[in-house]
């Protein structure tokens, strides 16, 4: 946080305003070629305010924006942290051991390119319940790039570190801790960052399948159903916010735990 | 009354052969490092190839010996047959009387890159290396030995960095502390110096040699260099390479200079220019000036 109000600083900022700008300036054509087909940014801004005045509302047949971005959330955090907590191992096992890599990566070869949104009537299919379902679709579509980024960090582990650890008699449990996992940690962090991006863009598209209390949900039933394309711009722009926000924190995170040699 | 004076019983002559068992080891010290026609060959999708091939080299407790040869022709991978990192084909290497199997605690390794780990601070660095390799001490012991070599290359001040924030030279004695930490009494240096700029690995020269010293000179140092003026500076013999593949001990050449040796005055020593010279034409006695105007 130091020198926040350099020149340089001072220019990036200005650089984001006519960035601004510049997109409000299209937005306001385009609303005006449409005769407001499209609400104008100030239309828009009321409905903002609106969606905003009771943001934690949460009765049963009224909930507010903020309850419903919890709950997106909340099934973003559970299918990806099952994701991750099964990638993880899984990716390190196919990075230490070639057999495991080739009994493994033709599976994940095959079901990395499928869209997500096909796992969800399978996942209705197994659990009957279509918010579980898309938990489900979340939790497969965070398994691949974790596996892959993790698997890369493990078998890429450079001969000098590995030679550390030989030289000097390292345990297994010493050469785990201390030369593969901090290895391979921007790695997995990098995946991470990967699956995140994914299962966020995915659990809106859930959502608008599966029903219940969501973003994807809203944007659906209240914007489109509900005719307030107003309504559907908001939530664009609530879910880029927060995509913004979950990949900046795992930009930080693989940052902090990245080491020049 | 000494053996030399009595008469030769069979009891007396028994007692000959004990007292020689018993001083034989003292004024013949075995070899610390006994390497006997060590071959080593990798099995590569083309084939096999033999990295290097019959060779014997003994070296005595206390002498510095460096491994001078071309680019590729084995001088890492003979290093690594003391260190125990390559297993020989055919032969074997004995450190101190044993057969090398594996890396151990007698043998110290200070790596091409220095190698050390770039998520731990200097004083992790030398503590996970001593905790591993020293099984026998409590962890107070293996806290002072980190302490007293670290202090030893005079990076005390700096135990709390990360590798990152070091310059090179200070980075090559961090691991060079690292290996003495582990109290060897081998101590295998693989171009230890060879990332290093000119000035600095002079000074790198002079620290090693007084570590070396402190240490009473009782430690046997095997060096890999391509380096002639380093060679001929730190070590007692220097053995040139043939180039590979199935490379072989060309000749032995021995550095009869008295230490302390200094930088500046070896120099115009004319032993120091007749190996210098030699050394020179045994490595590159393939070039000539027609070679050079092509």
């Amino acid at each position: 946080m130091k020198n926040i109000f350099s020149l340089k600083s001072l220019w990036s900022t200005l650089y984001f305003f006519g960035g601004l700008a510049l997109m409000g300036g299209i937005w306001e054509l385009i609303s005006g070629v449409t005769k407001n087909e499209i609400p104008n940014p100030r239309m828009t801004w009321e409905v903002v305010k609106e969606v905003m005045q009771n943001p934690m509302q949460n009765d049963p047949d009224t909930k507010g924006i903020g309850v419903k971005l919890l709950s997106s959330l909340a099934r973003v955090g559970i299918g990806f942290g099952l994701g991750s907590l099964v990638a993880i191992p899984i990716g390190m096992l196919m990075g230490a051991s070639k057999i495991v890599m080739n009994i493994i990566n033709p599976m994940v070869q095959i079901l990395r390119p499928v869209s997500p949104l096909a796992w969800f009537p399978l996942g209705l299919a197994i659990f009957q319940d279509s918010p579980q379902a898309s938990v489900f679709m979340i939790f497969i579509c965070s398994l691949w790039p974790t596996l892959i980024n993790t698997a890369f960090g493990v078998a890429n582990i450079p001969q000098d570190h590995k030679n550390v650890g030989k030289a000097f008699g390292f345990s297994n449990r010493k050469y785990i801790t201390k030369i593969v996992v901090p290895y391979t940690l921007p790695h997995i962090l990098t995946g991470l960052r990967l699956s995140v991006g994914v299962a966020w863009m995915v659990i809106v598209a859930g959502e608008m399948l599966s029903g219940g209390i969501g973003l994807g949900y809203f944007v659906w039933e209240e914007g489109f159903n509900g005719g307030s394309i107003a309504k559907i711009l908001v939530a664009i722009i609530i879910i880029g916010i927060v995509g913004l926000l979950l990949d900046k924190i795992f930009m930080g995170l693989q940052k902090r735990f990245t080491y020049a040699i | 009354m000494t053996t030399s004076t009595t008469i030769l019983s069979p009891a007396n002559v028994k007692a000959v052969s004990v007292a020689d068992n018993v001083l034989e080891p003292v004024l013949n010290p075995p070899p610390t490092i006994e390497i006997n026609s060590v071959t080593v060959s990798f099995k590569t999708p083309k084939g096999v190839y033999t990295a290097v091939k019959d060779i014997s080299l003994s070296v005595n407790k206390g002498e510095i010996i460096a491994l001078i040869g071309h680019s590729g022709c084995g001088k890492s991978t003979l290093m690594g047959t003391i260190s125990g990192m390559v297993k020989p084909s055919a032969g074997e290497v004995k450190a101190n009387g044993n057969v090398v199997t594996k890396p151990g605690p007698d043998r110290g390794v200070v790596f091409q890159n220095y190698s050390l780990l770039p998520w731990l601070s200097v004083y992790r660095n030398i503590y996970e290396a001593v905790d591993a390799a020293i099984k026998d001490k409590s962890a107070a012991e293996k806290k002072e030995l980190v302490e007293k070599n670290l202090k030893m290359v005079h990076l005390w001040e700096h135990k709390d960095k990360l590798p990152g924030h070091l310059s090179g030279g200070m980075k090559q004695r961090v691991a060079i502390a690292r290996a003495f930490a582990i109290s060897p009494s081998i101590l295998l240096l693989d171009e230890p110096f060879g990332a290093l700029d000119a000035l600095t690995k002079g000074t790198m020269h002079i620290e090693l040699l007084k570590l070396w010293n402190l240490d009473n000179r009782e430690k046997t140092i095997v060096m890999v260099t391509h380096d002639i003026e380093e060679a001929i500076f730190l070590s007692d013999r220097v053995v040139v390479m043939n180039n590979g593949p199935a490379a072989t001990i060309k000749e032995i050449v021995d550095v009869p200079l008295p230490r302390p040796r200094n930088k500046k005055d070896i120099v115009h020593d004319e032993t120091y220019i007749r190996i210098h010279d030699k050394l020179l034409s045994l490595l590159i006695d393939k070039f000539s000036i027609d070679d050079i105007k092509e």
